[in-house]
């Protein structure tokens, strides 16, 4: 950890890249991906050494930056983990025997007796991240996690576990997991959401168990594609004024333009609306990240995302 | 190949499924088809996952109940829904139908017991391979088995993997079949024969070694959970056969939701290979949230067109200097202007040509293709999913 943000103060949320390990969650088509993208470029571009590891069963994150390559760009590395690679690798280190663990779990009726059981992948998963986060190879791991409802089973499971056994190694090493998980100078959730109903609704039900139940530290929300106003100040009837105007070569004519404006004005005004919401029921400050017509791809737009994300919020 | 028309879905299937990833309004969807259904005269229940608020509470859904409720004849009329025509809707506890299908088929009270207070059973929602997905599947099979309802449209689970529900049945009847299960449950199944013997010894030594990393009693749980099981699974076989047979049927159709944008779209091309490789009958392809051309056509290349950009917001500014008269920030509205159009233009140009190779590739399947535009508000009442209702059925928007 760099000295300087050891000694910044307490007033506000400590900077993200303070952390070692930043857990992006959020509801299926929110753009998490892409904020784990960007904010991973921001911190390589920052100068720190940085991996984002993705947890589904598809690699995106290279594809955004039209890469196949696990570095993305200077400093910044990319892993899809795997839950049967990483456990294969986990039980070869406890009891080495790697020729027949593989084997094992290359047998199908195996495999299936594996897919039947709940929480493995997720505690092989976080056990995989937190063997990346004592390596020190990386000061910042940024985990593109879950979609809400299975993110929280995937932080929550460490400490299922560790509640669950009496003894064993697992317990152990589950117990390690569990205290990189909730400690908050290492370790923060950072939920991505739009502001639309049922991605505030979600994530304030995520921000809300992970407060009582899991223990991580979650102290701002990114509101992602968020619809900035179309209209300058004082002029908030742009539409109706345009919709009066006598066509202007090379515009769309009056009517085209006014509707225009007006869908994005109501597009605003109902972000704005779930907005304010989340900021007051979850008692959280935002991270406002606003929408981009052309669509996110590419080194030059992710970039485009890093200055407010790792701004201030507000 | 005759198209599938939503018209033909609504009147003539006992069953319609509404997939397609998250966030792409497949709940919506799955309401305003069968608020179709009821106002073309038909009984219909839409049964939804995990509505938005506002929608469930309009459609009188605001609590889990596991049943259909109908919604208030007054209201119907209001929507022109004929007096033959019916509307319910119900919220699926998934962990309760898992409950109840073992209620069902547990052989007797003790064997019900032993299951339900099973460690390994309580994981059960997330453990029995996509049980979620199964409850929704199992759930629209008994209701269209009650006969009370013409058709029956499903909202499917958010899941994370496209085709889950789908396999669902399937996984859960290899599983109970499969020679690891059959073992534990069975050892001497497997003693006779020599191939199973090498497999065995060295599966269960992982297995134990399993248990010895974890300190749990693994084996015991799996086995005594599927020796509890065992005397039911013929019943859970069948039933997930039969389960099987109606969504691949004729009387079952499929429609998949998009939104517009790039990524949903590549989402749905891959769903729609999945749906292919799987023998379901595909009715028709809906894009959610387009942003339309206002008026209609496709939207302008470039904006401005034809005049450099400077002239273009020299004319604006001066003719809304004219309207607004003295002391209006012309400039700064004439500058918000042209963004505002040339982004929103923007917006529907990439919609346009993101959707048209999806448009293109549901025609070539002999389904339907529709577009609806975004609104400015979310759908959240039933005037909203009659709004919708209209543009499923109205063919010729978008590309």
């Amino acid at each position: 950890l760099s000295t300087a943000s050891a000694h910044s103060p307490k007033a506000s949320p400590a900077p993200l890249l303070a952390r070692r390990l930043v857990i992006v969650s959020g509801k299926g088509g929110t753009g998490k991906t892409t904020v784990a993208a960007a904010l991973g470029l921001a911190a390589a571009e920052a100068g720190r050494r940085v991996l984002v590891a993705e947890v589904g069963r598809d690699e995106h994150v290279p594809r955004l930056f039209g890469r196949d390559g696990p570095e993305l760009a200077p400093g910044l590395h990319s892993l899809r983990i795997d839950p049967y690679d990483a456990l294969a690798e986990y039980l070869a280190l406890q009891v080495g025997m790697r020729p027949l663990v593989e084997r094992a779990l290359r047998n199908r009726g195996f495999r299936q007796l594996m897919d039947a059981s709940p929480g493995w992948r997720e505690l092989i998963t976080l056990g995989k991240i937190w063997h990346l986060e004592q390596q020190d190879a990386f000061d910042l791991i940024v985990v593109d996690a879950p979609a809400t409802g299975h993110g929280l089973t995937f932080l929550d499971v460490p400490r299922v576990v560790v509640s669950t056994l009496r003894a064993g190694p697992l317990r152990r090493h589950a117990e390690w997991v569990a205290d990189l998980v909730r400690d908050a100078e290492r370790t923060v959730l950072l939920p991505v959401t739009l502001a639309e109903e049922l991605p505030v609704r979600e994530t304030l039900q995520l921000v809300e168990r992970v407060r009582e139940q899991v223990g991580v530290a979650v102290d701002r929300v990114v509101v992602n594609a968020f619809a900035t106003d179309p209209c300058p100040p004082g002029v908030p009837d742009l539409d109706a004024r345009l919709a009066r105007l006598a066509p202007v070569p090379g515009l769309p004519g009056p009517d085209v333009a006014s509707a225009c404006v007006r869908h994005l004005r109501s597009r605003h005004e109902l972000n704005r609306r779930y907005l304010d919401e989340l900021a007051r029921r979850s008692e959280l400050p935002a991270v406002v990240l606003p929408f981009v017509a052309e669509g996110v791809r590419g080194p030059e737009a992710l970039r485009g995302l890093a200055t407010p994300l790792l701004a201030e919020p507000t | 190949v005759s198209s599938t028309t939503p018209e033909e879905l609504v009147d003539r299937r006992r069953v319609a499924v509404c997939v397609g990833s998250g966030g792409v309004g497949k709940t919506t969807l799955a309401a305003a088809l069968a608020l179709s259904a009821a106002r073309r005269g038909r009984r219909a229940v839409v049964v939804t996952i995990d509505p938005a608020r506002r929608l469930a509470d309009a459609l009188g859904v605001g609590e889990l109940g596991n049943e259909p409720r109908e919604i208030p004849r007054a209201q119907l009329r209001a929507l022109e829904v004929p007096e033959q025509g019916q509307l319910s809707a119900m919220m699926l506890d998934m962990k309760r139908t898992f409950d109840e299908l073992v209620e069902r088929f547990a052989p007797d009270a003790v064997s019900r017991e032993r299951i339900l207070t099973n460690p390994i059973y309580r994981h059960v929602s997330d453990a029995l391979a996509g049980s979620a997905e199964y409850s929704a599947m199992e759930k629209v099979f008994e209701i269209s088995e009650r006969r009370e309802f013409d058709l029956v449209v499903l909202d499917t689970p958010p899941s994370q993997h496209a085709l889950d529900f789908l396999e669902a049945p399937e996984r859960l009847l290899e599983f109970l079949d499969s020679t690891l299960v059959r073992m534990l449950v069975h050892p001497a199944f497997a003693a006779g024969r020599f191939g199973f013997r090498l497999f065995q010894r060295s599966t269960q030594r992982v297995l134990r070694l399993l248990e010895r990393v974890s300190g749990m009693a693994f084996l015991e749980d799996i086995s005594e959970f599927l020796l509890a099981f065992e005397g039911m699974a013929e019943g859970f076989r069948d039933r997930a056969r039969r389960v099987r047979g109606l969504l691949l049927g004729p009387e079952c159709g499929f429609v998949l939701a998009t939104g517009p944008t790039p990524e949903s779209v590549a989402h749905a091309q891959a769903f729609l290979d999945r749906l292919e490789a799987s023998r379901v009958r595909l009715a028709g392809v809906v894009a959610n949230r387009l942003r339309a051309w206002p008026g209609g056509g496709r939207p302008p290349a470039r904006v401005p067109d034809g005049v450099s950009e400077a002239e273009a917001l020299a004319a604006l500014e001066s003719a809304l200097a004219r309207d607004g008269g003295e002391g209006f920030p012309a400039g700064d509205a004439a500058r918000a202007a042209l963004a505002a159009v040339s982004s929103y233009a923007s917006m529907a140009r990439r919609d346009a040509e993101a959707l048209a190779p999806l448009a293109e590739r549901a025609r070539r399947a002999g389904c339907f293709w529709r577009c609806v535009p975004e609104l400015p508000r979310d759908v959240h009442d039933l005037e909203g999913l009659a709004w919708m209702a209209e543009h499923v059925f109205r063919p010729g928007e978008g590309p």
